[in-house]
This record gives structure tokens, sequence and C-alpha cells, in this order.
């Protein structure tokens, strides 16, 4: 029996078809990869699955109950754990107690013996708090513990959040975009860790990421989607030189993916500044940024002016296979076998 | 079944409970603290409810309001819900208490359970709006729901024995205001260990993870529907107690002085003790609840009155409007310092004070940079919209 | 209205009557609390803020405006005009100052907190107040003394029929001013997007102190108005008379639509003096209220944004 199975699911919001007939499947044990350009609807899936939105039609199926209409907080405690694309934390909480906080629906006490301080809260409370210190010890987050989590780097913050996900004690894990805001050598070490998570904890996971050496590294079945529809699904190495999939995703933004690992420094100071933007934003003690943009070199600015044409261009335009150099077949293809 | 469970098995005093806490255990280290813990006891649990210039009934006073100001820190510190009807649960508690006991001939002690659960079901029904409404909306309506008790409910006949005011007579072992008082601190003593245990436990952390991000909370497995009835529960049940107290302490509820302008003190009081910082929400709370007795009867009088002739140039009438509106322009200007310039409230002024007196070093950088010091003093100026 | 009345055919009298009294009242009071509404979705709409001053910026505003036109305190006795435009200059005054001192140093902080620190301008204006005028009511400047329509039963007095007036010019003026105008639709870019509208160059703290500047204006346009209608001030008359229903006109009306503020205030009023004529004391007390309250519970329920806003 899989754990996680999405029959036929869709949600319209007004006029836009977010989802249409999805079909998935995710099977013990396994990690499942669900990628698609941007805005294909990966996260609609994921706010579906765990019950954030209602969809229209379909049904979400957990070990073979019907769980479309639970809400999130039900599911949380039945074992799905999940995270979001732009962490999913209580920002002025301390690291231990968002872990504490990540193990509610685990707490062993009930709200009233809580209040009143009864012996069994206090044992349970010293257990919570040992439990969330292993995961930091796991994660190599000690030295955070006792330190908002505001502050933190974002790659840290994607890293306890991915310690809050294990804390809820999950069957299965909800990981969306776990590598963003990760550099090269961050986001390789984060495919080892995923891997020996699942060992560690026999744990399932569906991961939606953009990052394509890590899918085709730790993903045992990916699913494409685009346009909120299924595009493909297939072993990494299948989805990978498949036409449409190549034409509709790989054509337009994997490259993108891949030359992210040589940003160049206009690149990077873009980021920077944007970045700075929209903390300003946030913030407006934080000085707006100065916009003085360098004048990109010939062959970032064409690059980009091809970026800004497929995302405006029509869906025909999109879909349309795009001329360009063989993409180098990345080294790290073959260890997905041993996974 | 994992690494992780394992290791939760295994001792407590492995597990990160190394002495963090900085507290330090040392026989000569403890004398002067001692020294201030015995001084604060004889002033408090001594001189001021022995004192014959009325001193106690004020005291007693300062821990109702005390009681009120850890009730809405549940709900706008804690959860992030702004309360501006708690004169609502609190008015309602007063005369709930009054009707039972003069009325209903309801034995004495009861009248606080009837009080409770009564203060608790008006604030379940707020509680329950508040899953629709939120934000500046919901301050609104809880605002206009206290206004509609105040001259409905409040005016009703036979609640208020037709506007004459409902007595609630003290039974005779707290007539004295010093027994009284020590009753009533009883009740805050309760209500502190309740907010102290509501934020050791899992619902403490429940309520600060909704406030901050639903999202994020429903993801952790919190029932946020589920929560934040639960904050608006207590929140009524110890508003409504602490209107109970109200009620024996002046002996008569009339709707007169449960109005809009309570609504605001009990905001302001907890605001400028400090939101989200216990000992703040106590200490802004008993100020504001003797604030005008001690401008009238202490030493602080002279001060006033020498402040008040500066300011009125020796027109009589000039000095006799500044001293009826001292009380009101403190407060109000206490408030705005507190909001503008020090979003951690007296609770962080004397938060360093507090912590040596229990153990701890003394902390000059947390009394001179609140911003560094602990999520509670953060969440002083970041009530939810 | 009036006119509606004049011609009333003489039998139809015990009816219309019944009818017509709430409605006129119910019309001017409702237009006393538009007028004060207006203030306060002029805020909302261009930065979130409820506040909680607006009423007391306008008593004080009348305090400062009786103070002239009676030659107490600093004043010498000054003709009626130049009393109001003394208590105008101070609304004014008063909102650049809130803006100022209050307001800015906020402009990261969450809006409830802002909400907060209104209420906090609020009681630091009646302890002002109290300091400069006591808290004895003090006779307000009248605009006119004159009664507009008197009949055996129903008074409409000159201030009264003027503040209906005023306050629909102004509700029309005003949203004139939020469409038409470069300066209001910089006032609602500030609002929606911060930053960008620094981008293009626009301030953000002179559109803040423009906004509040104005909102200062409205609140002693209503103030001095208004306490021309009941006839005293004191410190916190209008906030204690006017605040709340207010609030729940501009909520009524739509937040964020400027005209709603006198849909919503008329609406308001009506619904009180309907209640208080028709449900007796004895069986609800403060039957005006109450169904005040399950009107607004109603319409935030239903429809959160308000009778003419718009769904966002």
């Amino acid at each position: 029996m899989s754990v996680l199975e999405v029959r036929d699911l869709a949600i319209r919001f007004g006029g836009l078809q977010a989802l249409q007939g999805l079909n998935l499947e995710v099977n013990e044990y396994e990690i499942v990869g669900l990628i698609g350009p941007n805005g294909a609807g990966k996260t609609t899936a994921f706010n579906c699955i765990t019950g954030f939105y209602q969809p229209n039609t379909g049904s979400v199926s957990y070990r073979g109950r019907d769980v479309t209409k639970a809400p999130p907080h039900v599911k949380a405690a039945m074992g799905f754990g999940r995270t979001f694309q732009n962490v999913g934390m209580v920002k002025s909480a301390t690291a231990i107690d968002n872990l504490k906080t990540a193990q509610h629906a685990k707490a062993g006490y009930d709200v009233l013996s809580g209040l009143v301080g009864t012996s069994l809260t206090s044992r349970r409370e010293r257990e919570l708090t040992a439990k969330a210190d292993a995961i930091l010890d796991l994660l190599g987050l000690q030295h955070i513990r006792d330190k908002r989590v505001g502050g933190q780097s974002y790659g840290t913050l994607k890293l306890l959040e991915l310690g809050c996900a294990l804390a809820t004690d999950p069957d299965i894990l909800l990981l969306d975009e776990p590598t963003s805001g990760m550099g090269p050598d961050e986001s390789d070490e984060l495919g080892d860790r995923l891997l020996t998570l699942r060992r560690e904890f026999a744990l399932t996971m569906l991961v939606i990421e953009h990052h394509v050496p890590l899918v085709l590294r730790v993903c045992d079945h990916v699913y494409v989607l685009n346009f909120g529809r299924l595009l493909a699904e297939g072993k990494p190495s299948v989805i990978q030189t498949h036409p449409e999939v190549v034409a509709a995703y790989l054509g337009g933004e994997a490259p993108e993916a891949l030359e992210q690992t040589q940003e160049t420094e206009e690149d990077a100071e873009l980021d920077r500044l944007t970045g700075q933007a929209a903390q300003h934003h946030d913030n407006p003690s934080i000085a707006a940024p100065e916009l003085v943009e360098p004048e990109p070199s010939g062959p970032a600015r064409r690059r980009r002016a091809a970026a800004a044409s497929a995302a405006a261009g029509s869906a025909e335009e999109r879909l349309r296979p795009k001329k360009r150099a063989p993409r180098k077949r990345p080294a790290t293809t073959e260890e997905d076998e041993s996974a | 079944m994992s690494v992780v469970e394992e290791r939760a098995d295994a001792p407590a005093a492995e597990q990160g409970q190394a002495p963090r806490t900085g507290r330090q255990f040392g026989p000569i280290r403890w004398v002067p603290r001692l020294m201030v813990m015995g001084a604060l006891a004889y002033v408090f649990l001594y001189r001021i409810p022995q004192d014959d210039g009325g001193a106690a009934a004020i005291a007693a006073d300062a821990c109702i309001y005390a009681i009120v100001g850890i009730s809405l820190n549940i709900l706008i510190g804690h959860t992030g819900q702004l309360s501006l009807g708690h004169n609502g649960f609190f008015g309602i508690g007063a005369f709930a208490a009054a009707y039972s006991l003069t009325v209903r001939d309801v034995p004495f002690a009861l009248t606080f359970v009837i009080a409770g659960l009564v203060g608790a079901l008006f604030a379940l029904v707020m509680g329950l709006v508040a899953l629709r409404i939120t934000g500046l909306y919901l301050a609104l309506i809880t605002l206009v729901f206290a206004l509609t008790l105040e001259e409905s409910l409040f005016e009703v006949e036979w609640l208020t024995n037709a506007g004459g005011g409902q007595p609630a007579d003290r039974p005779e072992w707290l007539i004295d205001d010093a027994n009284f008082f020590y009753f009533c601190l009883a009740f805050l003593v309760v209500a502190v260990y309740i907010d102290y245990r509501l934020l050791a436990s899992k619902t403490g952390r429940a309520l600060l993870a909704l406030k901050e991000n639903e999202r994020v909370a429903e993801a952790f497995g919190i029932n946020v529907t589920a929560f934040k009835l639960i904050a608006f529960v207590l929140s009524g049940t110890l508003a409504g107690v602490a209107g109970a107290l109200l009620a024996y302490r002046i002996g008569l509820v009339t709707a007169s002085g449960l109005g809009f302008n309570l609504a605001l003190t009990f905001v302001l009081m907890t605001v400028v003790g400090g939101l989200g910082s216990r000992l703040g929400v106590v200490l802004g709370a008993s100020l504001f609840a003797s604030l005008s007795f001690l401008l009238e009867e202490t030493w602080m009088h002279s001060v006033q009155e020498f402040l008040v002739g500066l300011a009125s140039f020796g027109s009589e009438g000039a000095k006799a409007n500044l001293e009826q509106y001292a009380v009101g322009f403190l407060g109000a200007l206490g408030l705005l310092l507190t909001i503008v310039q020090f979003p951690g409230g007296i609770g962080q002024q004397f938060r360093a004070f507090f912590d040596w007196t229990f153990g701890k070093p003394f902390d000059v950088h947390a009394l001179l940079h609140p911003q560094d010091d602990g999520p509670g003093a953060v969440e002083g100026s970041s009530v939810r919209a | 209205m009036s006119a509606v009345l004049l011609t009333a055919p003489q039998q139809m009298q015990p009816l219309a009557l019944e009818f017509v009294v709430p409605v006129v009242s119910g019309l001017i009071q409702g237009s006393v609390y538009g007028l004060l509404g207006l203030g306060l979705v002029l805020l909302y709409k261009s930065g979130r803020i409820f506040n909680f001053a607006q009423a007391e910026i306008g008593t004080f505003s009348a305090l400062f405006a009786a103070f002239a036109d009676q030659g107490t305190g600093p004043f010498p006795d000054l003709p009626v005009p130049v009393a109001i435009l003394i208590g105008l200059l101070t609304g004014v005054g008063l909102g650049l100052l809130v803006e100022r001192v209050v307001i800015r140093p906020l402009f990261s902080a969450p809006k409830v907190t802002v909400v907060v620190a209104t209420a906090g301008v609020l009681l630091l204006l009646v302890a002002l107040g109290g300091f400069l005028s006591g808290p004895e009511p003090r006779s307000a400047v009248q605009i006119f003394e004159g009664d507009f329509l008197e009949t055996s039963s129903l008074r409409v007095t000159d201030t009264g029929a003027l503040v209906v007036v005023v306050l629909a010019v102004l509700a029309v003026l005003s949203a004139l001013f939020f469409s038409r105008t470069r300066t209001g639709t910089a006032i609602i870019a500030v609002s929606q997007e911060p930053t960008a509208t620094r981008l293009v160059g626009i301030s953000v703290e002179r559109t803040s102190a423009l906004t509040w500047g104005i909102a200062g204006l409205l609140g002693a346009i209503a103030g001095i108005l208004l306490s021309g209608t009941v006839g005293v001030v004191f410190p916190g008359s209008l906030t204690f008379i006017a605040l709340v229903p207010a609030f729940t006109a501009a909520v009524l009306g739509g937040v964020t639509a400027l005209p709603g503020a006198f849909v919503g205030g008329v609406v308001v009023g009506m619904i009180e003096s309907f209640a208080q004529t028709n449900i007796p004391k004895d069986v609800l007390p403060g039957s005006g209220k109450v169904v005040l309250f399950v009107a607004l519970l109603a319409v935030l329920l239903l429809r959160p944004a308000g009778l003419l806003g718009k769904e966002t």
C-alpha cells in the first residue's frame, strides 16, 4: 500500500485552474521529486495534500485512508511533516522552543494538566527538551540552541525548519524547496542529509526542488508539473531525457538552475540588491538599495533576455523546444541507483 | 524506531540540562539577595497591609488590576489578539458575583466560580467572533461589545438592583482590609502561577506560534481554532474572577466605573508594564491602580504640589485642573513613552533587578539594551495585526 | 427632507411623525458620526490606522475655538469666524504634531501598536484639555444661532442642518481628492506600496504628514460643528459622545470608501434612533447600542469590506 496517494486532484482560484487531474503516488521509503517551472502548481499541490487548501475535486489518501477533508493540524498529528517555501518557523522564539513547539501533537499531556503542572507534565517536558536537543545535535545546530530564530542565516533557517518538521515525528515528509537560499556545497550536503534521514528514520519523502543535480541524485521517482497538469513521471534518468519535459521544463529553466552554480558577479550583485529592497520593504530602517544597475556583460544580458521572453511568452512558445547546446550530464547521476 | 527516540529516553541530565540559567549557588552571594527579599516581604506583607492610611485597600486594588493585567496579557501578549473590551468580562464577573451572592444566596466561595464561568462564557463568544474577524476590526468589535454590555446588560433591572447597584458584602473574616488584601494576593499568586505554567507548557508555545504565523502553527499540529478559544476562555475566566474580587472590594457594583475608560486603563497598564512580561504586567497594573493614591497620600504628593505650583503660575483654578488631570496625564505619557521609546515596558527596566534577586548575576546589558533580552522583550512592541 | 415634512398633508401627521422624527434626528445624529468617520476613513485608507484620538482632536479644536470666542486664556475676545479659524488651525497643528511625534517613529511597528499609541494620544489630549479648561462644560462656538425648521414635534437647528450639508460636501470632495488629484493618488500609493512609491520620488514622510494634517482639519471641522449641535464642550466630550458610533459608521460604510462614511454615519444614526424610539428602556436598556453591535457584527461577518467598500 502506498503511503500517499493523490487521485484526480483539481483546484481553481477564481479564473485560474491551478491544478487539474493531478495523480501521484508515494510509496513506503521512497523519495519522490515534484518538479516543474515556476507557477506550475507544485506548492499548491503541497497545500492540498497537507490540508491548507481544500481541493475542488479529487482525493488524498494516506495509507489507504481518505484524508482529503482533514485540516492541516490533524494531518500534522497523523504524520504529515512539512516545510514551507519561505521558511515556516516561529521567528521570535529560540531554536529549542521551535523544536518543542513542533512536537505539540506528541506532547503527551493535556492543556489542563499543563496548567496545573502535574508530574507527568514535567516529565514529558523534559523528554520534549531532550528530543529537541537530539535533533539539534543531529543537524549540528547546537550552537544556536538558545538564540532567536529570526536572526539566523537563510541556510541555517532552512536546516532548522527541516529539524522542526522532523520534530513533528513525521511518517511522510513534504519538503518545499529545501535547498532554496543554499549554495551548491550546502545543497550537496543536504542531499546526503536527506538520504541519511531516510535511512535512520525510515522516512518517506515528497520533495519540491529546483536544484536539478539534487533531484537526479536523491529521488527514486519524479513527477513533472506544468500549468497545473502532470506532464510526465518516471525515474529521474528517464525524465531527464523525456522530450516533452526537456521542451517545457529543462528547456526553459533547468539551464538556469545549472548556471546558478557558476553565478556571475552581476547576478550576485543583483540578488544582493533585490534582497536588500525586500528587507527594506519589511523594515524601513534598513536603507533602500542604491539603484545603479551594473550594465550586464554580453552573455548574461542575452541569457536574461531569453529567460524574460520565456517567462512572458505564451504557452505555445514555452513548450517549443529551445535550441541549446546539449547539457552535460552531471557526474552525480549514477548515485541515485545506490539509494 | 529512530535515533531521536532513543536519545529521548536517555536521562535528562545529559540532555542539555547543563547549567545555562547561570544561577550562582553560594551562601555568601545570597546574603544581599535575602536582605532585599526580606525588605520586600516586610513592605508588601506587613508595612502596606497594616498601614492606617488606607494603603491596604489600594494594595487590594493593585492585586485585582494585576490579575486583569495577566488576563489581558494572555490575549494581547501571548496570543496577539487585541481586546479593548476587557472591562466587559471584568464587569460581568463583578455583577455575576454580587448578584449570585446577594439575590441568589450562593455561598461566598462559589460566587468566584460563577464569576469565572460567566467571564469565560462571554469571552468564548468574543473568541468565536475572533475566529472570523481579526486585527483592528477585532479590536473595534471588542470595544463595541464592552460598550454595549455597559449600556444594556449593566443597566438591566434585576441584575443591577433597579440601577441602584448590586451589593456584595464580604464575609466577616474579610471585612478587615488587610485580610482582604492577603485574600486578593492569594488570587494573584494563583494567576501568576497559571501564567507561568501556561508559558512553560505546550499551550503557551502553541499560542506564541499561532500569534506569529497561523499556517506554521497548523503545520506543527496545533489546532489554531481550539487554542485561540482556549486563550479567550482562560483570559475571560481570570478577568471574571478579578471582577468578583472588585465586587467585594467596593461592596456595591454599578455600571459607572466599568466603562470605556476602564478598558483603556487595562490596555494601558498592560502595555506600559510590558507585553509578554509577567513581572512587568504585574508592576504596571499595580502602578496604575495605585497612582492616584500615591500622588495624594505619599511623599509624591509634595513633588506633585511643587511641580503643579510651578506650572500654574499661582492661579488657583489652573492648580485644581492640573491636580485633577495629573493621573491621566502621567498614564498617557507613560504609554506613549513605552510604545515609542521603551517597547519593553516597566518589566524590561526591572528585569535585571528581579533576576538578580532570584540568583542570577546582575545583567547591566539587559538594562541598557532591552532588544537583546530574550523573546519576551521584543514582543513588547509587537502586538500583531 | 424638510420640504417633504412641510408639505405633508395634515391628516397623515401621526403616522408620518412616527417615521419622520427618527429619520430626521437619525440623519442629523448620523451626519455627526459620519463627519468624524470621514477623518477615520482617511487615516485608515492611507495607513491602515484606526485613530482613537480623532474625536479628541476635534474636542481640542472646539475647546480652542471656544477659548478664542470667549476671550479666555491667552486669547482676546475674538469674533466668531476668527475663533473658528483658530479652532481649525489647532486641529491641523495637532494632526501634524501627532504624526511627527507618535506616528512617524512607529512607521515599521505593527499596526495594532500604532492604534494603542493613538489611544494614548487620546488620553493625553484629555489630560491636556483638562489642564487648560478644567472638567466643567464650556459653551461651544455657535456658527448660527437660529432654527432651520421648527414644528410642534420637530426642531432642526441651523447647526444641525449645516452638519448634514457639510458632511455631504466633504464626503464628495474627499472622494474627488483621492480619485482626481496627484496628491490624493500619492497618498493611496504610499499606503499600498511604500517602497515603490519612494522609488518614483514621492516622500513617504511628507505624504504621511499631509494626511495627518488633513485628518486634523477634518477632526477640527467635526469637533466645532458637533460641539455646536451639543451646545457645550469639555475634555473628552466628543470621544464620549461620538467616537465609537463614528468607528461603527466608518466600518459599516466600508472603511476604505470615503462616501462610505456618509452612508455609514446615516445608517448608524437611523438604527440608533429607531431602536431607541421603538424598544422601551425597561425591555432592553441601551437598545440602540445592542442593535448597532449586532449590525456591526453582521456586516463584518458577512461583508467585511463594508457596505460601499471594495472587496480586495
